[in-house]
C-alpha cells in the first residue's frame, strides 16, 4: 500500500545509472531521497548492455550491485512503475504529484519465482530484448530486475486467470488501481536519460524494414549472455553471420534528421562490439564504415588501436544507401574516401547502425525546466555548473543533459548531488528565504 | 478471495477490458496456430529455422521469433550447429 504523502530532501526522477548514482551519493551523506522510475525496474539502458568500454567489464556484474544498493539503502525510497504528473512550488520546496501504476501483483508477497509467467499463454515481444525475444503477459521484467517482482501487461492479457492459479504466493491482484500520492522535496534531480535514433529515421538505410539491419542496442542484447538468442545470430533466419558491418554516425551529425551533434559514444561502442563479436565469432569479418573515429576518453585511443591490431577493418567511407538482396543480405553502397571516392557495393550478413543519442523527455510542461536547442535539458552555465538548470532547486544528471558515456554520467551524477546538497544546506530548515543561495546565484558565483 | 469471488472478478474485468481482451484473444489464437505448426514441423526431428519456415510457409523471421520464445519457456531446445545454423528440437520429456 502506497502512503498518500511522503517527505524527502530530494526527489530523483529516472533510475538509470545517473539517477541511481545521484540518489546513492545523496543518501550516503544522510539525505532522504525518493527515486521515481517509470519502468517496472531500475537500471536504465546500462543494464541492457553486454560489456562496457573501455574495460570490457560485464555490464550486468557492475550494474546489478548498484541497483540493489539503491533498493536496500535506508535513506532511499524507491518507486518503480511510477510517474510524476505535476508539481507545485511553495515556500517549503516542491510538491510532486506521483502516480503509482498498477502491477496487478502484490509486491509485498511476490517472490519473483516466475511461475505466473510460465502459466500465462500469451507471448509478447520484449522491449528489454529490443523485441527479438518474448515475455509473457504476466512477467518479471528481466532476470536481474530490481525489484524482482512480476507485473501484468494488461494490453496483452485475456484475463484467463492462469497466472493466478499458477502463483504459489497468491500475489496476483486484478483489482489493483492506479494510486496517486504526493512527494514533498526541497530539491529535484532530473535523470531521465536518452533514447536512441528510431529505426525508421533513415529511409536510405531501409527505414527499419530490413531484418538484418539492426541498431547497436540490438547488438548489445545479442552479445549479452542473457540475450534473446543466447548467441549472435541474424534475426531474419538464425544464421550465424560471417560478415558484419557497422555504419557510423547513423543518426548523429546529420542535418536531415535535425541532429547536428556528435553522440559521443557510438565510435567507442562500435569498436567495443566489434571486439566482442570477434571473440564470439573468431572467423567473422568485421568492417566499420566511418567518417572519423572519435576516441577522446582515458584509455580510449589505445582501445581503438587494439581493435585495429585484432584485424577489424576500418574503412573511411560514407554509406549512402543500404539495400537488401533476395536472401535478405544487406548490400551497402559506400563512397570509399581513401580510394578516390570510388562508389562500391559490398554485401554483408548483417549491418549494425551506430545510432545516436536523442533526448527522451521534455521537462518543461511539468518541471518548468527548458531544454536547449539540441533538446537536452538546458544548463545555462555549461562550463562552470553543468548540472545546474535554470530553475532554482532543480538539477540535471547523466544523459538528460546531453550525450555522454557511463563514466561521464557518473561524474555528472556526483556533481548534481553535490549541487543539490549545497542547495539543501543553503536553504536549511525549510527557511528558503533566509539564506537564498538559489541556482541563479550559484551560477553567477561560479562564473 | 475465494475461488468464486475470483471468477466473478475476472468476469467483471473481462467485461471492462472488452476491447483489449478481444484483441489479445485473437493474438492468442494466431500464436497457438503458429506454435502448433512449428511443433508439427519439429515432430519428425531437429530442424533449422529456414527448414521450419519452408515446412510451415511462415516468414523465417517470424519462425525465428517463435522458436526463440519457445526456447525461452522450455518448449524447444537447441542442438549443435548444422553449417551456419543451429538446429532445434522439441524438448524431450524427461523422466522425473
Ligand atoms: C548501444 C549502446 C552501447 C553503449 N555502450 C556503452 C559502453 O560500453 N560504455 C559506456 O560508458 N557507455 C555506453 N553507452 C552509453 C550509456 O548507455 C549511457 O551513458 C548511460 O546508459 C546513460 O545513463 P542515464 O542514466 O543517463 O540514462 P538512461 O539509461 O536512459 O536512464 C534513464 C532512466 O530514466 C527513466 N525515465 C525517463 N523518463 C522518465 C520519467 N519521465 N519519469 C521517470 N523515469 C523516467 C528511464 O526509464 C530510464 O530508466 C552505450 C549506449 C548505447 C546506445
Ligand atoms: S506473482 Fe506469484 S507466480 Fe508470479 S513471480 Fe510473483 S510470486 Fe511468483
Ligand atoms: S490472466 Fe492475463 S496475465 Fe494472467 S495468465 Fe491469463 S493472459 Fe496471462
Amino acid at each position: 500500500m502506497v502512503q498518500e504523502k511522503i517527505r524527502v530532501d530530494t526527489l530523483v526522477v529516472g533510475g538509470g545509472i545517473a539517477g541511481m548514482q545521484s540518489a546513492l551519493d545523496l543518501a550516503d551523506q544522510g539525505y532522504q531521497v525518493a527515486l521515481v522510475e517509470r519502468d517496472p525496474s531500475i537500471g536504465g539502458k546500462m543494464i541492457q548492455l553486454s560489456k562496457v568500454f573501455p574495460t570490457l567489464d560485464c555490464c550486468s556484474c557492475i550494474t546489478t550491485p548498484k541497483m540493489s544498493a539503491v533498493a536496500h539503502h535506508e535513506n532511499i525510497q524507491l518507486f518503480t512503475y511510477c510517474e510524476i504528473q505535476a508539481i507545485e512550488e511553495n515556500d517549503q520546496g516542491f510538491v510532486s504529484n506521483a502516480l503509482q501504476k498498477p502491477r496487478y501483483v502484490d509486491v509485498d508477497t511476490c517472490t519473483g519465482c516466475r511461475q505466473c509467467e510460465y502459466a500465462c499463454p500469451i507471448d509478447v515481444p520484449h522491449p528489454f530484448d529490443r523485441y527479438l525475444g518474448a515475455h509473457r503477459a504476466a512477467y518479471v521484467p528481466f532476470s536481474t530486475a530490481v525489484p524482482q517482482k512480476a507485473l501484468i501487461d494488461m494490453e496483452n492479457c485475456i484475463l484467463c486467470g492462469k497466472c493466478q492459479r499458477g502463483c504459489p504466493a497468491n500475489s496476483i491482484d486484478f483489482t489493483q488501481k492506479e494510486q496517486p500520492f504526493e512527494i514533498e522535496s526541497r530539491a529535484i534531480i532530473l535523470a531521465t536519460g536518452f533514447e536512441i535514433t528510431p529505426p525508421d529515421a533513415k529511409k536510405e538505410y531501409g527505414a527499419g524494414q530490413f531484418h538484418n539491419v539492426v541498431d547497436a542496442l540490438v547488438m548489445e542484447r545479442l552479445l549479452a549472455p542473457t540475450g534473446p538468442y543466447g548467441h549472435v545470430l541474424r534475426p531474419s533466419d538464425g544464421k550465424e553471420p560471417d560478415s558484419i558491418a557497422y555504419v557510423q554516425c547513423a543518426g548523429s551529425r546529420d542535418k536531415t534528421l535535425g541532429v547536428e551533434y556528435c553522440s559521443r559514444v557510438c565510435c567507442m561502442y562500435a569498436i567495443k562490439q566489434a571486439m566482442l563479436i570477434s571473440g564470439a565469432l573468431p572467423l567473422a569479418d568485421i568492417t566499420i564504415y566511418y567518417m572519423d573515429i572519435r576516441t577522446f576518453g582515458k584509455g580510449y585511443d589505445q582501445f581503438y588501436q587494439t581493435a585495429q591490431a585484432m584485424g577489424i577493418e576500418f574503412v573511411k567511407g560514407k554509406v549512402a544507401r543500404i539495400n537488401e538482396d533476395e536472401n535478405q543480405n544487406p548490400v551497402v553502397r559506400v563512397e570509399m574516401i581513401d580510394e578516390g571516392s570510388k562508389v562500391v557495393e559490398r554485401m554483408h550478413d548483417m549491418v549494425v547502425l551506430s545510432v545516436g543519442m536523442l533526448p527522451c523527455y521534455d521537462p518543461q510542461p511539468i518541471f518548468g525546466v527548458r531544454s536547449a536547442e539540441d533538446g537536452f535539458v538546458l544548463t545555462p552555465s555549461i562550463n562552470m555548473a553543468p548540472c545546474v538548470t535554470e530553475h532554482p532547486g532543480i538539477f540535471v544528471s547523466g544523459t538528460a543533459a546531453g550525450p555522454m558515456d557511463i563514466v561521464d554520467s557518473i561524474v555528472l551524477a556526483g556533481a548534481a548531488s553535490a549541487e543539490a546538497a549545497a542547495y539543501l544546506e543553503a536553504n536549511d530548515g525549510n527557511r528558503r528565504s533566509v539564506k537564498s543561495t538559489t541556482n541563479a546565484a550559484r551560477v553567477t558565483a561560479h562564473a | 478471495m475465494s475461488e468464486k469471488e475470483w471468477a466473478e472478478t475476472l468476469k467483471r474485468l473481462r467485461e471492462e477490458h472488452k476491447e483489449t481482451v478481444a484483441r489479445s484473444q485473437a493474438l492468442l489464437k494466431e500464436q497457438q496456430a503458429k506454435r502448433k505448426a512449428i511443433r508439427k514441423a519439429l515432430e519428425e526431428g531437429p530442424r533449422t529455422v529456414p527448414e521450419v519456415a519452408d515446412l510451415t510457409g511462415f516468414a523465417s523471421h517470424d519462425v525465428m521469433w517463435y522458436v526463440m520464445a519457445m526456447k525461452k519457456f522450455g518448449l524447444i531446445e537447441e542442438l549443435e550447429m548444422d553449417g551456419e545454423y543451429y538446429r532445434y528440437q522439441l524438448t524431450q520429456e524427461k523422466a522425473k
